[in-house]
């Protein structure tokens, strides 16, 4: 049998190819109306009166008044609104749907909707705390007098998800009873749960099927939740199909965003090691907290990046703001965390006149090593070797040397990380509990679980998975797009977890349905076991925060225009450990696609508010890189297999990611000769750098 | 719902121009933005519209001994294919928008949005263009410069059409443009610039420079290149500084979601300097 | 209202409707060519790519009226031909193909370029690309297709 990691044509390349592939807005239903959104026009105050235009026949209007379940999306934490009851909170927050059989009527009425406000004050300073967290590892952060402390503060900002597939849904009724939503989503139980909540009815009176989505990253994990519930409310009401689709500026105005975050870091130094290290993080939630307490958690666990430090005082915030809600995105807190550290390592060896990479190289973590949360490095870590391949095949070393010359305006900057696979501590365990079917049927056998093919490839590498233990065809093996109505809850398509997690479990599936495999029709389920080692103390964060880890080294090497302050990226060197790959094409693809993303936040995109009004409101004005701004990236895989993941795979889709921006924003130090605090490095913040900042 | 008119002659459309109040579309990329509707609705315009790719009038590309003429319909790509087009103009074009972009959006489109961004228009300025402008009764032409008379706002009126963009021929010793966007390609420019000059004996005999984005219409100034015309590349190039400073107080951008006040005058300047520098005998 | 003519996927079509209509929507709601995308609706993705005379352009920023007794392809009437399949056996090669959305626009382009420029270099084919975004693949297995594309369609172009 070929070794699964060699890669085959992914399922689904022919309809996408072909432009046949149904996203949610391809399609079309008899008698389907449109709605369009009412928004608030301020930050924060109380709606005082809406006066509506007099509806023709057929139109409609629907607002909270029309929920018959609780008005609030089921999220994490359950405090954003389906529709606001009058108080408002951020600009662009959903008031009302306008609903009609004629778009442009709809819009026309729309437009000739009156809303008065009692303005009040919006926040948009981070002081009102809403989640904080803080735990210690050892005995935290105890100076002694004489002990050098080195304390830097970091900033990272907005980063827009931009799937080119605006968000969307349709929503229609079936057998004058059932409301079933179809759309551009990640997590199909997610928004089943939050109906059934909003709509206050039987869990059989409720369906979720998955469009083909055009891209995801973590913006359609629980944002559609809230366009669902609207648009189910809607259905309840009018009884009608209808479809409600974002524009592209209403979905960069109002959907969620990573986190902007600020993180101060303080090393407490003895004989040129870091003893101790104190770490005080914020987030800037926006105005609902929904997942934002989850994000803070992972950042906060990442404190100590993929260094072991034995002493550790960690604590962190959510701020509440007048600002558009943040939620998910590819990476969830890594990023800000993985940035700030990465970065805080380097300037404090600098500061001790160390060798940054040896200084770095001497506080890897190793196996055996307990993590931030007092947990266990279980498995191997190949650091050390995957950092000497990464500076192999890049010639850091020389380059490293060259660029140092004065005159030199290159620089290349290696970042080492990891990231936590799956759910943050007992969440697959107690939240989640995954839930799989395996279905025989004759000759075929179909793959029953509520994950996502976002792009990354799932529908191919699970059918893949499934056809090597069974041994047969992979055109034997089905797997439709999520449908709750057949599908087990499997879990959300998220937080690296899909293969390592629902793989696992498929692939338990299968090999029990192998041993059967002579029998005709019949069923395998199977749920999540948590290895029984695993324990996570939630309200301490102590324990095993995650089951297995992923890492990675990313090195970039770029050039800054001295005229222009430009930044060019010149190539990338990955290597990665991501215990093994279920096709290596697929995990190269995830790679270079992560990697842009990681890349582009630490040095391309921008994204700020103004009195709480995103400034980027569009494509034009939102920067995300062409294929002229993406360098060649060379990418090597390590294989460590994890001995709960199917042939030992751990998590692919976020590692690729957080390693990106640290890379960047180091090599172009070394292009500047400057230190930089904050990301993006855009040339506004370089010119500022080369005028002002220090060596 | 607004009227469409699409005339297939010039003399068609002038007629519909004299006659009503019209808004003159060409490739639209640019228009059709600037007055969107949610998907799937008809594009907003504000009143009727009169759309002009359909002129075969309008669509030629040809030189005498003195100009280059570019009709108001010729596409940006056709115009970047033309070896007859001067090689600065044709760079600008590659750097200024994407292969889609350049297939529809027409140079004429460029200079009547007058958008302190327009790329092509540091350009066009630099060279001198002019435009030709028709209606039903006139014929006239202008400096492009002079018919932009600020943001969005232009020298045209209501029956006026134009025609043609014409571009004296000039021999530089050097001629190029530069596009500071916040990416590689296929964005709006922070700052936009673009020189050329001509050195006779040990003398600059032309020196021209233009910025864009870094105030209302793209800066370009007279009096000053006519302070260093006639110097020797050698005094040039010591008094650098001195028109640098010169330059400064003409360059007054803006701050806006794309970029800085800051940065884009320090940014204008090196590009300056760079030119300055790289001047050669 | 204006009854009109183009050549859409190979065929003489008449249609009456508002000239001021943008081509996408036409596309989409009136032909049901639904591989034509909206991304941005501002001319900056490309997911709305389509071939109007043999060129790329993007169908959301082109008024109907634009089209008028021209020659408009989709990837519908696109995938119907031969250079189609060699794009296609080289997109799903190479691994160029994520979630989906831009690669219609992906291919567009790609013939476009290929049209106009059978053998372009690296450069070239990332200037041909360059005002299509693709937010899954960081472009480079993209890039990899159309070289592929190049090597099995020697001749096609």
């Amino acid at each position: 049998m070929k070794d699964i990691s060699q890669s085959i044509n992914k399922v689904d390349n022919d309809e996408k190819i072909s432009g046949k592939a149904k996203y949610v807005a391809d399609i079309k239903m008899e008698g389907m109306l449109h709605a369009l959104t009412l928004r608030a026009t301020i930050a924060k105050g109380e709606i005082v009166e809406i006066i509506y235009p007099k509806l023709p026949e057929g139109y409609f209007v629907v607002d909270y008044k029309d929920i018959p379940g609780k008005n609030i999306v089921k999220v994490i934490f359950d405090d954003m609104p389906i529709f606001t009851t009058g108080k408002i909170t951020y600009l662009h927050e959903p008031i009302a749907l306008l609903i009609g059989p004629d778009k442009f009527l709809v819009n026309e009425l729309l437009k000739q909707v009156k809303v008065t406000y009692k303005e009040e004050k919006p926040l948009f300073d981070w002081v009102d705390s809403v989640i904080h967290y803080e735990f210690k590892k050892g005995e935290g952060f105890k100076p002694k007098k004489g002990d050098i402390i080195i304390e830097k503060s970091y900033e990272t900002s907005y980063q827009e998800q931009l799937y080119i597939e605006t968000q969307g849904m349709i929503g229609y009724m079936e057998d004058n009873e059932k409301i079933t939503l179809v759309g551009s989503i990640q997590c199909p139980y997610y928004v089943k749960n939050a109906l059934v909540q909003a709509l206050d009815v039987e869990d059989k009176l409720v369906r979720v099927i998955q469009a083909t989505v055009g891209g995801a990253f973590g913006g359609k994990e629980e944002f559609p939740s809230l366009i669902a519930c609207q648009l189910a409310v809607a259905v309840k009401k009018i009884k009608k199909p209808i479809r409600l689709i974002y524009e592209r500026e209403e979905d960069i105005l109002s959907t969620t965003k990573r986190h902007p975050s600020k993180t101060t870091l303080k090393a407490l130094m003895r004989n040129d090691k870091i003893i101790s290290l104190a770490v005080k993080v914020g987030l800037d939630g926006g105005a609902n907290i929904g997942l934002s307490g989850v994000v803070l958690s992972r950042a906060l666990i990442a404190s100590s990046g993929a260094y072991t430090i034995d002493n550790l005082d960690v604590q962190g915030d959510v701020f509440r703001t007048n600002t558009v809600p943040n939620g998910a995105f590819r990476g969830f807190g890594a990023p800000q965390m993985m940035f700030a550290i990465e970065m805080f390592v380097d300037h404090v060896a600098k500061k001790i006149g160390k060798d940054p990479f040896k200084f770095r190289v001497e506080h890897l973590a190793k196996q055996g090593d307990y993590t931030s949360t007092m947990g266990l490095y279980r498995d191997p870590i190949l650091l050390e070797d995957m950092i000497n391949k990464a500076m192999e095949v890049s010639d850091y070393k020389t380059k490293r040397k060259l660029f140092d010359q004065k005159d030199s305006y290159k620089g290349i900057g290696m970042s080492i990380f990891f990231h936590g696979c799956g759910f943050t501590g007992s969440g697959e365990k107690n939240h989640i509990k995954a839930k799989v079917k395996l279905k025989k049927q004759g000759d075929s056998v179909e793959i029953l679980i509520a994950a996502v093919d976002m792009g990354q490839g799932v529908k191919t590498s699970f059918r893949k998975l499934v056809a090597h233990i069974l041994d047969i065809e992979i055109e034997r093996v089905i797997f439709n797009n999520p449908d709750t109505d057949y599908v087990s809850d499997s879990g959300p398509t998220v937080a690296s977890r899909t293969m390592m997690i629902v793989g696992g479990i498929v692939a338990r599936c299968a090999k029990e349905m192998k041993e059967r495999f002579s029998e005709e029709n019949f069923i395998v389920e199977k749920v999540y076991e948590q290895p029984s080692y695993i324990e996570f103390d939630e309200a301490t964060f102590t324990g095993d925060a995650y089951p297995a880890y992923s890492w990675g080294v990313n090195v970039v090497e770029v050039e800054v225009d001295p005229v222009t302050y430009q930044v060019k990226l010149h190539k990338t060197w990955s290597v990665y450990d991501v215990g093994k790959a279920i096709d290596e094409r697929m995990v190269y693809g995830q790679a270079d696609g992560g990697l842009a993303q990681g890349l582009a936040y630490g040095y391309l995109e921008v994204m700020n508010h103004k009195d709480g009004k995103i400034m980027q409101k569009n494509m034009t004005d939102y920067i995300i890189p062409t294929a002229m701004d993406m360098p060649p990236m060379e990418t090597y895989l390590f294989d460590n297999p994890y001995a709960y993941g199917p042939y030992g795979a751990k998590g692919v889709g976020e590692l690729s990611l957080v390693g990106g921006a640290p890379a960047v924003a180091k090599a172009i130090e070394q292009a500047i000769k400057r230190q930089v605090y904050k990301i993006p490095v855009t040339p506004e913040y370089i010119m500022e750098l080369v005028n002002n900042g220090k060596d | 719902m607004v009227n469409a008119y699409v005339p297939k002659t010039l003399e068609d459309c002038l007629k519909l121009l004299n006659e009503f109040d019209l808004k003159i579309v060409a490739g639209g990329t640019d228009v059709l933005i600037q007055n969107r509707a949610p998907s799937q609705l008809a594009i907003g315009y504000k009143k009727d519209v009169c759309y002009i790719l359909q002129i075969e009038e309008l669509k030629k590309i040809y030189e005498d001994d003195q100009y280059i003429y570019i009709g108001s319909a010729v596409s940006l790509e056709e115009i970047m294919d033309s070896m007859i087009v001067p090689e600065i103009l044709r760079n600008t074009i590659l750097e200024m928008a994407s292969p889609a972009i350049r297939h529809t959006a027409t140079l004429a489109g460029n200079i009547a949005n007058a958008s302190p961004a327009g790329d092509s228009l540091v350009t066009l300025y630099l060279l001198d263009a002019e435009i030709e402008i028709r209606s039903m009764n006139n014929l006239r032409r202008m400096k492009v410069s002079d018919f932009i008379t600020g943001v969005r706002k232009i020298e045209l009126a209501k029956d006026e059409l134009i025609s043609k963009i014409i571009i004296p021929k000039f021999e530089f010793d050097q001629a190029y443009f530069k596009k500071v966007g916040p990416r590689l390609s296929d964005a709006i420019s922070k700052v936009a610039f673009a020189g050329a000059y001509i050195v006779e004996g040990k003398k600059i005999k032309d020196f021209r420079v233009s910025f864009g984005a870094v105030n209302v219409t793209v800066v370009r100034a007279d009096e000053l290149e006519q302070k260093i015309i006639s110097r020797t590349v050698k005094d040039i190039k010591k008094m650098k500084e001195t028109i640098v400073s010169w330059y400064e107080k003409a360059i007054n951008p803006i701050d806006d979601q794309r970029s800085n006040k800051a940065y884009r005058k320090v940014v204008a300047l090196n590009l300056l300097r760079e030119f300055i520098e790289n001047l050669n005998l | 209202m204006a009854k009109i003519n183009f050549k859409l996927n190979e065929e003489f079509v008449e249609i009456d409707t508002d000239l001021n209509r943008r081509l996408l929507d036409v596309l989409r709601d009136d032909f049901s060519l639904t591989g034509v995308k909206e991304g941005c609706g501002e001319g900056e993705c490309g997911a709305c790519a389509v071939l109007l005379d043999h060129r790329i352009i993007n169908s959301c920023s082109t008024p109907l009226a634009n089209v008028i007794g021209k020659e408009v392809m989709t990837i519908e009437g696109f995938s119907k031909t031969k250079r189609y399949e060699t794009i296609k056996e080289a997109f799903a090669e190479a691994g160029g193909v994520q979630c989906g959305f831009c690669t219609p626009g992906m291919i567009i382009a790609t013939e476009s370029l290929l049209n106009k420029n059978p053998h372009p270099t690296d450069f070239e084919i990332k200037i041909g690309l360059s005002g299509n975004l693709c937010r899954c693949t960081g472009y480079n297995l993209i890039v990899e297709a159309v070289k592929e594309a190049i090597k099995r369609g020697e001749g096609l172009w």
